[in-house]
């Protein structure tokens, strides 16, 4: 029996790959959101630590 | 990171058990009662959201910091997400279980109330222009607002006849879901999934706080600049 079959024939499946597919792509933009505030976090730090030295 | 990437294994893990795990007969709901794992656990979030969100509006009022307030602002709004998260949800399971989208169970009627108390809540931050009279004025309204969390969430759906499982005088006999009557393997996977979404919780709100806090550390640089 091929997957499609499968899951045609078992609708459950399908519906716990739909979950799994949103879980994860909230996941992805919840790990892209992280990084780049990082980045953001400490391009600010490291203007904030110029402007120190400089004064 | 690496704590976060076995949190995105764990929730992964607890949705697959979501729908294969074996939960035994249930009066009334079968199967349908697997909502309580991902259903029940939002409406959980939104109460340690809110609660949140009043110990740090009471924080602002002690120290006037205005960090303070934006935590308690972004916990909020994480709060109301899932809050409506979990209308949107019960309310799909409803048509398949009452026949109907929207009943005014005592329930969703309780749901709908704390959506609008906290509604009001953004519309009130919205009006305000003077940051510390915004911060102040919004933080007295989110401790007000969750004394109304325990009542509107814990008791009163419980007190009051209804359609919803838990309800006084359930007359399916499926009693209160949240209770250790569930079978074991139900009972473990729901604690399971309260700590997932409670973990998932803490890594939103300290985003959403870093992104507020962030940008009043830029805003106060433009200013310093100008």
């Amino acid at each position: 029996m091929g997957l499609y079959e499968f899951l045609e024939k078992n609708s459950i499946y399908l519906v716990l790959i739909i979950a799994l597919i949103v879980w994860f792509s909230v996941f992805v933009y919840l790990v892209r959101v992280d990084v780049k505030l990082k980045k953001l976090e400490d391009e600010f730090a490291k203007l904030e630590n110029k402007e120190e030295v400089g004064k | 990171m690496i704590w976060k990437f076995l949190l995105g294994v764990y929730i992964a893990i607890i949705t697959v058990l979501a729908f294969v795990i074996p939960i035994g007969f249930i009066p009334g709901l079968g199967e349908r009662a697997r909502i309580i794992f991902l259903h029940v656990p939002s409406a959980w979030l939104s109460v340690i959201a809110f609660f949140v969100a009043m110990i740090y509006a009471v924080r602002y009022l002690r120290s006037k910091n205005i960090y303070e307030d934006v935590k308690s602002a972004a916990s909020a709004e994480i709060g109301f997400l899932f809050c409506f998260v979990t209308t949107v949800t019960g309310s799909i399971w409803a048509k398949f279980n009452w026949g109907s989208f929207w009943n005014w169970d005592p329930r969703e009627t309780s749901i709908f109330v704390l959506l609008l108390i906290y509604g009001a809540y953004f519309v009130l931050r919205s009006a305000i222009e003077v940051e510390e009279r915004k911060a102040t004025l919004s933080a007295v309204y989110s401790i007000i607002a969750f004394v109304t969390v325990p009542f509107f969430i814990f008791i009163m759906p419980r007190i009051m006849p209804g359609l919803h499982p838990g309800s006084k005088g359930d007359p399916e006999g499926a009693g209160p879901v949240v209770t250790f009557k569930m079978d074991p393997n139900m009972r473990i996977l729901f604690f399971a999934s309260l700590l997932g979404f409670t973990l998932v919780y803490l890594w939103i709100f300290k985003l959403r706080s870093r992104m507020e806090i962030l940008k009043i550390k830029i805003q106060n640089k433009i200013y310093q600049e100008v």
